[in-house]
């Protein structure tokens, strides 16, 4: 199991980060922490190189550098990982250009065995695209945005299972709230709640969402099956049925206080394009932090 | 959905999306191939207008690598009839393409020899600790020093210096935002304003003169050299107020900082016979530009003392090749390839007439409005494309328009280095931008301002001064 945590700026990056680890933990994942810089103009990506291999030798970090080290003293300090001084290590914080955009980062003499940090320069999803196809990635985690397309875009185009973190507030006791139908991206996406539920240690709520008065079986059996599997894990939950427009009645139940859980969209991407789908409509509504299973 | 997977139409969708304006682009070009010829136009003249357009719209959005827009501008002008494969093969390369080249490996090497301690020492040395003295000093020396190695170069080598400085005056950013400003703007600023004083200030330069000669005009370096560096030395203090005024420092004296700076060159290697060596190349590869480069050309003495720097082991092969971007010397040779068609095709001509057929009778009672149209249309080109690119498009048109080519060649190549307004707009602005110490909205802040004293001062300057050389 491989997690990929994107950051961006020290202000907004540390619920990520928070949870990001939980989650990790939670998968005995390997966690490896990226920050995606400006793109650069590419008549000039080459003098830029020059200019910031200059400020190296004047011990001067690339920006980013700055936010990965940042992540990396964040999670130490709050216990989220161990990390070992090495007296041999990198004497200065070093990039190892591996092609593409991309550069493995070293900080200057500490190493932690549980997480890598990844530095990419251009347009945010075609590098996070780029990082998961290429490493392979289950889960990416990135803090909410507020740009539709940007939503849209993560959704329809990373290849992983997405959590976005919405306004998470640490002091805030949360629920999952794991939302359930006949899809074949359910059974995955009930795992993973009970997964994470267990990551927070938090109780789930199960919602099966009809559009018509009869719910019928193929749902039913999905909210029995997900009760089941969090019996078995031992996690305390109830089932909720509710009646209405699936992204609405997620939104007024999630309100503020529940992570959402719910399958990726079966439809046909090109139906997605232009019509959207049921896991962006929730996204764009709610609040409170998603994770879109694939 | 006909046999592809979800995966393969979520990828096609993700290409679409990438590549939207290049599809876009594809779709205003055949529909401009299907309307009738203007008046007046050859059919090669309006296809290399059509080849223009897309490829100006391809460099602004990018949806593909800049050297797949080369390849573009040169299999669409052999497509197209413009010329035959070898013709145009022949206009893809000239002295400019090989100065272009030769700058930026130049560039390469001396960035590497590390000047930047000593050129740190002697900046305070002249300025002392006052932070107005040591902004005004950042400009002068990045002006001076990009007049005649390149703005880029020399970007390149003050960035570390004044990071230095404001990282010594306070490790909290913030106590020190407008001082990073000021510094870096006037190191930003400083290199663009002095890059037109000499025609090895930018490639920009040596295009036009490359169109100058072309049509039988003629402009030495040293002939250049005074026809523009007073104009260098007059923007120099501008400069330096408008940074100060735009973004009044925290401190008025960076005592602390000098002191650090001073320390820290100190412990840094000593002068080596070998840095003296590269210097007197450089020294050698500037008295050749002077005095030989009418007769051998600017780009041909550029790659001498690039073969020179490899000869001695000033510079590795290796770093050269991987520090040249070598798809932006394709791309202008594409759009001095293209500039040469415009020219040939008799569309350079045509569009010129077309503004003369606008604005003519104006032009006749207020010559200075052709200058303040031709500056205005560079400057804003330059700020969304690249200078070069920019002069190698726009050389051959706006030299028709008037009737002194020299006067409008000279107005556009200085006006492309107005890239005062956006990050991207010129090497100096994307290097500074790239230390992360000043913000993308500060360069509009301050460079409208610059933007507007440049205009103003360029077209006063060109006809008053030039004046006396008519």
């Amino acid at each position: 199991m491989k997690i990929l945590i994107a950051v961006g700026s020290k202000e907004y990056s540390g619920p990520t980060l928070r949870v990001g680890m939980k989650v990790s933990h939670a998968f005995k994942a390997s966690t490896t922490i990226v920050d995606v810089g400006e793109k650069v103009s590419s008549f000039n990506t080459k003098v830029v190189g020059l200019a910031q291999d200059r400020m190296e030798s004047w011990d001067f970090s690339r920006p980013g550098v700055d936010v990965l080290e940042w992540a990396f003293e964040f999670l130490a300090e709050k216990k989220f990982i161990e990390t070992k001084a090495i007296k041999a290590g990198f004497p200065k914080n070093t990039l190892v250009d591996t092609g593409g955009n991309r550069s493995e980062v070293y900080l200057k003499g500490t190493v932690s065995d549980e997480v890598s940090l990844i530095l990419r320069n251009g347009e945010i999803i075609s590098e996070l695209r780029d990082e998961v196809q290429s490493h392979q990635y289950d889960v990416t985690i990135i803090g909410g945005s507020k740009k539709r397309r940007m939503a849209h875009d993560l959704i329809q185009y990373i290849d992983s299972s997405i959590f976005i973190v919405n306004n998470y507030n640490p002091d805030q006791s949360y629920k999952i709230l794991l939302a359930v139908d006949d899809s074949i991206a359910t059974s995955k996406a009930v795992q993973y709640g009970a997964r994470v539920a267990q990551a927070f240690n938090i109780d789930v709520d199960i919602l099966t969402i009809s559009k018509t008065e009869i719910f019928g079986e193929g749902y039913k059996n999905a909210a029995n099956r997900a009760a089941k599997f969090l019996r078995r894990c031992g996690i305390q939950h109830q089932n909720i049925y509710k009646i209405g427009n699936p992204s609405k009645v997620i939104k007024e139940i999630a309100g503020e206080n529940h992570i959402i859980v719910m399958g990726t969209s079966t439809r046909n991407p090109l139906k997605k394009f232009f019509k959207g789908s049921k896991p962006l409509k929730v996204m764009e509504n709610c609040q409170c932090p998603i994770l879109i299973v694939k | 959905m006909l046999g592809f997977s979800h995966r393969s139409l979520a990828n096609f969708l993700f290409w679409v999306t990438q590549k939207k304006w290049f599809l876009i682009t594809m779709m205003v070009g055949i529909i401009l191939m299907l309307l009738p010829t203007p008046d007046g136009l050859s059919l090669e003249g309006y296809r290399i207008i059509i080849i223009v357009i897309t490829a100006l719209m391809l460099i602004v959005t990018e949806p593909i690598p800049l050297p797949a827009i080369a390849l573009y501008i040169l299999i669409s002008e052999v497509y197209l009839g413009i010329g035959s494969a070898n013709g145009i093969a022949k206009s893809f390369m000239n002295d400019a393409v090989f100065f272009i080249m030769g700058s930026l490996m130049l560039a390469v090497a001396i960035i590497k020899q590390g000047w930047d301690t000593r050129i740190a020492l002697g900046i305070i040395k002249i300025t002392g600790n006052k932070t107005a003295n040591i902004a005004f000093g950042f400009t002068a020396i990045s002006a001076i020093l990009s007049s005649f190695i390149g703005e880029h170069t020399v970007a390149a080598i003050m960035l570390p210096i004044g990071m230095t400085l404001i990282h010594f005056t306070s490790e909290n950013d913030e106590k020190v935002q407008n001082i990073s400003a000021v510094l870096l703007f006037s190191i930003a600023y400083g290199c663009l304003v002095g890059s037109i004083g000499t025609p090895s200030g930018g490639g920009r330069n040596v295009i036009m003169i490359d169109y100058l000669r072309s049509s039988n005009l003629s402009i030495s370096y040293i002939d250049w050299m005074l026809l523009v560096y007073p104009l260098v030395l007059i923007q120099i203090p501008i400069v330096s107020w408008i940074l100060i005024k735009s973004f009044p420092p925290e401190y008025n004296q960076l005592d602390s900082g000098v002191r650090k700076l001073v320390v820290q060159v100190a412990k840094s290697a000593e002068l080596t016979g070998r840095n003296s060596v590269a210097a007197f190349i450089f020294l050698l590869v500037f008295l050749g530009w002077i005095f030989f480069s009418e007769t051998i050309g600017l780009g041909t003495i550029a790659l001498t003392g690039v073969l020179m720097y490899l000869v001695g082991g000033f510079v590795k092969w290796e770093d050269l090749s991987k520090n040249t971007h070598w798809g932006v010397i394709l791309l202008f040779g594409s759009t001095i390839s293209l500039g040469a068609n415009i020219k040939s095709t008799g569309a350079a001509e045509w569009l010129a007439g077309s503004v003369i057929n606008i604005i003519g009778p104006i032009l006749n009672t207020l010559p200075f409005l052709g200058d303040l149209l031709v500056t205005i249309m560079t400057t804003v080109m330059a700020n969304v494309l690249s200078s070069s690119a920019t002069v190698a498009v726009l050389g051959p048109i706006t030299m028709n328009i008037g009737n002194d080519p020299m006067h409008m060649g000279l107005v556009t190549a200085i006006s492309s280095a107005f890239g005062y307004f956006t990050a991207v707009a010129a090497p100096a602005c994307t290097i500074v931008y790239s230390s992360g110490m000043v913000k993308a909205k500060d360069f509009l802040k301050v460079g409208w301002k610059m933007g507007l004293v440049s205009i103003f001062l360029l077209v006063i300057y060109a006809n008053t001064y030039w004046l006396l050389f008519s």
